[in-house]
């Protein structure tokens, strides 16, 4: 990224300061978000969430596998993240590495609770088939197209889309297994259970760039900035998981604050997002139609 | 040749008391007893001593009840070559576990993960510019893992930095709630960890009252995250002056 001058982080911070961003849009307004749902058939749920030029990729692909000892009526989910060269010619081999583990790390912790799978937002209980033998394994892979800033949020946005576009088959288990053996599973390809999304919580990301806050940096906003929260809040206005990024310390009254500007927001970003997913897989479900 | 089949008591004979009892998990509506002995709000006893590596510039050990962990600095030194020129200082974190640190059963700690959140905890804390140029390279084993292990790891090289004698704007405390049902437990124990829906980890600088990093997993309402904030906080701030306690002790121990 060319670097700003110092009358560019002059311009950039004196226009958060009166409510006026470089491209117009107030501090706590997003971009336009668009979703796409569908765009990996191969998978067994994609999405792809455009906000403003930072471009992602969600794909969901499930997988049977064999629950963990510890928590046998569950499933697993594993979460991970991939930023393409296409994004940064810095991301190629290992450099996009720390970012991407950073990412992921803030996506696992936001999404899937902590280390007993409590207050997850995904319903592992849903993934299980047979306690103890058989579950799904879901694995969620994000792809970094194109970066210009906010990746969590679109990131997030991206996932909460591929969970409802995602089909799992159903099972037929057989019935006649006995309790040490594997039991046998018949997958079917017609029947499908959609997941259910309604509490995958979303993630806003504030950015502190002097004395305000900023919802959806873009690339040039977050070099100004001096830390940025991370939350992720559900819709019924429960967080679900917070990161504090960025090196400057935080007065903690300042972090209350910005969760509650965080919660103000979150009403009308799931509202939109919702709204966003929902023509998305009408779309999808007309193309189908069609051809 | 015939084995010995009955093995006489006064032999020794493996001892069945050190099987671990899986407690039942709680309901959410009882109060939980911890297995120490301590009340909900109140830390395990802290043990640090710097000064634990000779070789290293700086060092500490820090015991929190089970989880040992010893840190040591090493710098600040010459960058890589093939690292460019920077007119800040560099930071260098890797946080490793010994095979014997966790039980068997529980998975490999991500040790990459806690070496950046260690990375972020403690570059908002040490004045980089004093030392242009040069790397502070900082790591930490974990002798065994008892619970809330990030936040001893981070206490623990905070002291190993004073002792190096890097530059800091002020010592690095940190501690972690776990949120189990109703009730809010601070300093959480593994068993603890293991129960818990919720956790809240908190890293901060006491005088300056700034927090530099933080991290929330689990369902929270927003009371109770202001609850379990005041909570870390307050305690990093008493953590705070036991830190510099200890420095202040080794500084005037009479030198052998």
């Amino acid at each position: 990224m060319v670097g700003l001058s110092l009358g560019e982080q002059n311009f950039i911070k004196g226009g958060i300061a009166q409510d006026l961003r470089t491209d117009g849009r107030k501090r706590l307004t997003y971009r336009p978000i668009s979703v796409e749902t569908g765009v990996i058939p191969q998978a067994s749920g994609s999405a792809r969430v455009k906000l403003g030029a930072t471009d992602v990729i969600a794909s969901v692909k499930a997988e049977l596998g064999k629950p963990n000892p510890s928590h046998p009526d569950k499933g697993k989910v594993y979460i991970y993240v991939d930023c393409s060269p296409t994004a940064e010619p810095t991301f190629e081999g290992r450099g996009g590495e720390e970012l991407s583990l950073e990412l992921s790390s803030a996506l696992q912790r936001c999404l899937l609770g902590g280390k007993s799978g409590e207050g997850a937002g995904i319903d592992l209980s849903s993934l299980s088939i047979v306690k103890g033998k058989v579950c799904w394994d879901l694995y969620i892979d994000g792809l970094v197209v194109s970066s210009d800033g906010n990746l969590l949020d679109a990131l997030g946005a991206a996932i909460k889309a591929a969970l409802s576009n995602t089909a799992i088959p159903k099972v037929q288990v057989a019935a006649n297994a006995s309790s040490d053996e594997q039991p046998e599973v018949d997958v079917s390809d017609e029947e499908f259970l959609q997941f259910d999304t309604t509490g995958v919580p979303v993630i806003i990301t504030l950015t502190k760039v002097g004395r305000h806050y900023i919802v959806d940096a873009t690339t040039e906003e977050e070099s100004q900035m001096s830390s940025a929260i991370s939350v992720s809040i559900n819709r019924q206005g429960r967080i679900c998981g917070l990161t504090k990024r960025g090196g400057a310390g935080l007065d903690p009254s300042v972090i209350l604050d910005m969760i509650s500007v965080a919660k103000h927001v979150s009403e009308q970003l799931i509202n939109k997002l919702d709204s966003e997913i929902a023509a998305a897989e009408a779309r999808d479900e007309e193309d189908e139609m069609d051809s | 040749m015939a084995g010995k089949s009955s093995a006489t008591p006064e032999t020794y004979s493996p001892s069945l008391t050190g099987q671990r009892k899986k407690r039942p998990p709680i309901l959410t509506d009882s109060d939980w007893v911890r297995p120490d002995g301590r009340s909900l709000h109140q830390c395990r006893p802290a043990f640090l001593r710097t000064g634990a590596v000779n070789s290293a510039s700086g060092s500490a050990y820090a015991e929190f009840g089970n989880t040992k962990v010893i840190v040591s600095v090493f710098g600040p030194r010459e960058s890589k070559k093939a690292m460019m020129y920077s007119d800040t200082g560099r930071l260098n974190c890797n946080v490793s576990y010994t095979a014997f640190a966790t039980r068997f059963e529980d998975r490999a700690p991500e040790t990459k993960d806690l070496s950046s959140m260690l990375h972020k905890a403690l570059e908002g804390a040490i004045i980089l510019k004093s030392f242009p140029k040069t790397t502070v390279d900082v790591f930490a084993l974990v002798l065994e893992s008892g619970g809330s292990d990030l936040p001893v790891i981070t206490t623990c090289a905070s002291l190993a930095l004073a002792d190096a004698g890097i530059m800091l704007y002020d010592m690095v405390a940190s501690v972690s709630v776990s949120s189990l049902g109703k009730n809010i437990l601070i300093d959480p124990v593994s068993e603890e960890e293991s129960y818990q829906d919720g956790s809240l980890m908190i890293t901060c600088m006491p005088s300056r009252n700034e927090v530099t990093q933080m991290t929330v997993t689990g369902d929270w309402s927003t009371p109770k995250i202001n609850e379990a904030m005041q909570l870390c906080v307050d305690a990093c701030s008493k953590l705070g002056k036991i830190m510099r306690l200890c420095l202040k002790e080794a500084a005037t121990a009479p030198q052998d």
